[in-house]
């Protein structure tokens, strides 16, 4: 009689017969390996379901210990109302042996899916979500269709319950600890995973239904081949546009294109250029290197160190400057009755903003008690503009807000269309306006071009309007 | 931890090794930790423009920027302002988004406040990470204290990238292995050249499928309590930029040390220790004495019980506050394995985990509260072969 037992993370095999007698050779099965520190075969904990289907196709007895979760049951869960694209999700999810990817656009509800999958199974599941903000959320929206205690792993709270929700950060430190006493694991925003070491989490888990959610899905390659291996096969996909109207707000998007004032332009310049001068020698010699390659030879000599500060400043100037202050200002007076949402590039340029313009900043080092009183101002309609680099990207449920303004940096397809999704909660007659600020003749616009062929294929109906350029826009209120 | 961009570190013929901070190197961390005692009271983003330009003594660039690093971990910051930041946001936020007036707004918060604009401008973010105040030295900080301190940081940051560990290590083990089960490590033991002498060897369990940096964080852990053996010589195999290298780190390497341990794990052991030295005075009783090596695993003995003539009569004796028979049993099976018979267990009478009866066995005694020192002598001063 041979054991299954979960150890940290893996799985060992005790106990079995040697190759020579059973004629079973574990060795031979993908991932499976000989350890001789305990005398025994390993397995990463994720290969449970296989390596169970192999020793009960080859006849062997075994004892299970990892299933700690069958003999749980999870009750308590009310019923789960799905849209169709929601109910039609689930049951894909449900034929592909309940393991896959489930890709809905932002703001159409991919947490009622995962929800209606926990009802359904009944099982202890486990949430992992990218954000302590996220986290928090997805407690209380879970609060509302389950009755039972929700356990928090992370943010100082350490309390596991047969449903619980963690951060990718907590699953990853913590997962060896309890990678067995879930039976469904539920991944938010998936795209993370796949090419990092972040992996390992969902390595160590043992749980065999997996439900992978996201709303920008990795392109075929490497990254979705692995995701597929670790979570399941993509099992359904809605675009923003098969929504658009009756599920998500109708939308029209706008991008701004800004010069510099001459000051700043010939600071710019001056900055933009000590980089250069670094950057494009390295660049001839490394023709196939990476950003993080050239970042290492950078930080090694006094030259590169001068040229990456050079690049920062410069960075820092496009970011958010004289003009798109007057734009900003503009579009803030324009839209002063309605719930404005303002995307920066980064946590320094959200605080410029926020003291330039007197809007409340959402980042990581606002505290989680401000930050929850600071979005429940922002529903009340006595806050009406909330600014942030990245917190406001995933997931963060602010449905009240209309229009988004992009202040700057050199956002990918994916974080534009999650900015995007952020204003598309639907409302009786509601309108959604995304803007963008770009700076002429920058890195800016260049990545913009770029970002616009790729987003083209999401958003069939694109409504970009390139406002003509001007020297200022807009006057001051 | 200290990240991988500011490390120096030479490769010698694939072992790699880190330039630590020695004598030499505490003229510039003094003037360093001079730098940072000016800027008390000051924003700690001035004190970083300040430090852009070079310090009045020649140092390694590299080097401070590892010690500004770790200083800025370890010196403490405070948010000054004449209103709670938090407060002022709410306050400023609110009013402005009635639609007035910058100006309007910040001066009605000011008013409603009882300070004055500028201060209420200036106080708005007072408790970011730039904006905060430097609060005084950390007590006893001194420039050879921040060389350690740095050492240490340049040690874990090469652990960090290590997939196992080697190590020689004798005298206080105890809490090394306690230290790398609680961090998830596996400890595979191997007795050494002598009583006192282990050779442990310290991985992950996912190590054998994958480089996981996920145990770096572990091993990373274990170097502080390393200062605390008596000796001791690790070999650590790392990946360094997609090659493998090997680090060592042994004793008298100048690194800063853990807390000191408890000498007693439970109020148990310290009476018993207390009560035993004064009722046996011809025995010796040793804490933490050499472990076991039962197989590849360790048994930790809390006690050893020296005769003072006799040195011959030695026995090692274990306190267990929660147990089950079952855990009894193998344990005694395990010594008996080895042919050990010299191991006195005492259990709590009311640690019992499971709903059995203990089976009464020599050489195991029952306690409740406090163990009976003349119960122990009981059994150690019976005559007759003990191995």
């Amino acid at each position: 009689m041979m054991e299954l037992t979960y150890d940290r993370g893996t799985l060992l095999l005790l106990g079995m017969a040697s190759p020579m007698t059973s004629g079973l050779d574990p060795k031979a099965w993908p991932g499976v390996v000989w350890d001789p520190r305990v005398d025994a075969y390993r397995v990463p904990a994720w290969r449970y379901s296989e390596v169970l289907g192999r020793l009960e196709r080859a006849g062997v007895a075994v004892v299970d210990g990892v299933d700690t979760w069958k003999d749980w049951r999870v009750y308590g869960w009310r019923e789960v109302a799905l849209r169709p694209y929601q109910a039609a999700a689930l049951y894909a999810w449900g034929a592909a042996q309940r393991r896959g990817l489930v890709s809905l656009p932002t703001g159409s509800g991919k947490t009622w899916v995962a929800m209606a999958a926990m009802a359904q199974l009944g099982v202890p599941t486990l949430c992992v979500v990218p954000t302590r903000v996220l986290m928090h959320q997805w407690c209380s929206v879970l609060g509302r269709v389950y009755d039972g205690p929700v356990g928090v792993w992370g943010d100082g709270r350490r309390r596991l319950y047969p449903v619980t929700v963690t951060t990718f950060e907590s699953a990853y430190r913590h997962m060896a600890g309890w990678g067995q006493r879930f039976g469904l694991l539920v991944v938010d925003e998936a795209h993370h995973f796949g090419q990092s070491t972040r992996d390992l989490l969902l390595e160590m888990s043992a749980a065999p239904a997996r439900l992978a959610l996201t709303a920008t899905p990795p392109e075929p390659g490497p990254q979705a081949q692995r995701l597929e291996e670790l979570l399941g096969p993509r099992v359904f996909r809605a675009r923003l546009a098969d929504l658009q109207g009756q599920y998500l707000a109708d939308f029209h998007r706008f991008t701004l294109v800004l010069d510099l004032s001459p000051a700043e332009r010939r600071a710019y310049d001056l900055e933009y250029g000590a980089f250069r001068a670094f950057y494009l020698p390295y660049r001839l010699q490394h023709p196939g290197g990476t950003w993080a390659d050239f970042l290492r030879v950078a930080t090694r000599s006094d030259d590169g160190r001068r040229g990456l500060a050079a690049w920062r400043a410069s960075r820092r100037l496009l970011a958010f400057h004289e003009t798109k202050a007057a734009a900003l200002q503009w579009l803030l007076a324009r839209h002063a009755e309605r719930r404005v949402l303002i995307f920066t590039p980064d946590n320094q340029t959200a605080y410029r903003v926020a003291a330039h313009h007197l809007v409340m900043p959402i980042t990581c080092d606002i505290g989680r008690a401000e930050r929850a009183r600071s979005l429940e101002l922002f529903r009340e309609g006595r806050l009406r503009t909330l600014v942030s680099s990245r917190v406001l990207n995933e997931g963060l449920d602010v449905p009240e807000a209309d229009v988004g303004i992009i202040v700057g940096g050199t956002s990918g397809t994916r974080e534009y269309l999650q900015r995007l999704g952020r204003i598309l909660r639907p409302a009786p007659g509601k309108r959604a306006e995304l803007w963008e600020l770009i700076t002429r003749a920058s890195p800016e616009s260049w990545r913009v071009r770029q970002r616009e062929l790729t987003v083209g294929a999401e958003l069939p109906t694109p409504v970009l309007e390139q406002v003509a350029p001007e020297r200022k826009v807009g006057g001051q209120r | 931890m200290i990240p991988w961009a500011l490390l120096d570190y030479a490769d010698q013929a694939g072992e790699l090794v880190p330039s630590m901070l020695g004598e030499a190197d505490t003229i510039w961390l003094r003037a360093l930790l001079d730098a940072y005692d000016r800027y008390v009271g000051r924003r700690r983003r001035d004190l970083k423009q300040h430090l852009q330009a070079p310090l009045p003594v020649a140092c390694p660039a590299r080097g401070l920027r590892r010690a500004s690093h770790v200083l800025d971990r370890l010196w403490d910051s405070e948010a000054l302002g004449p209103v709670a930041p938090r407060d002022l946001r709410e306050a400023v936020f609110t009013e402005a988004a009635k639609g007035v007036r910058r100006d309007l707004a910040l001066g009605r918060v000011a008013r409603r406040l009882g300070i004055r604009p500028g201060e209420v401008e200036g106080s708005l973010f007072a408790d970011l990470p730039g904006e905060r105040r430097l609060a005084p030295r950390p007590e006893g900080l001194n420039p050879w204290e921040l060389a350690l301190r740095v050492n240490l940081a340049t040690a874990q940051a090469v652990l960090r990238r290590a997939r196992r560990v080697r190590l020689d290590v004798e005298g206080h083990v105890r809490g090394l292995v306690s230290q790398a089960k609680w961090g998830g490590l596996m400890c595979v033991a191997r007795p050494g050249r002598n009583r006192a002498h282990l050779v442990l060897e310290i991985s992950g369990p996912m190590a054998l499928f994958r480089r996981a940096q996920v145990y770096g964080r572990a091993l990373a852990g274990l170097v502080p309590q390393l200062l605390w053996c008596d000796r001791f010589h690790l070999r650590a195999d790392c990946e360094i930029e997609g090659a493998p290298r090997t680090f060592v780190l042994q004793s008298g390497d100048p690194i800063f040390p853990a807390a000191e341990p408890r000498r007693f794990d439970s109020k148990v052991e310290a009476r018993f220790f207390d009560d035993f030295c004064r009722a046996a005075p011809d025995w010796d009783l040793v804490r933490e004495p050499e472990p076991l090596v039962v197989g590849s695993t360790l048994i930790f003995p809390d006690f050893a019980l020296q005769h003072r003539r006799h040195r011959w009569r030695r026995w090692l004796l274990e306190i267990a506050g929660f147990w089950t028979p079952d855990y009894v049993e193998r344990k005694l099976a395990q010594l008996s394995e080895v042919g050990r018979r010299d191991l006195i267990l005492c259990v709590d009478a009311q640690g019992q985990c499971s709903g059995q009866e203990a089976v009464r066995r020599d050489r195991v005694v029952e306690y409740r509260r406090r163990v009976d020192p003349s119960e122990v002598l009981r059994i150690i001063e019976q005559p007759g072969p003990i191995r």
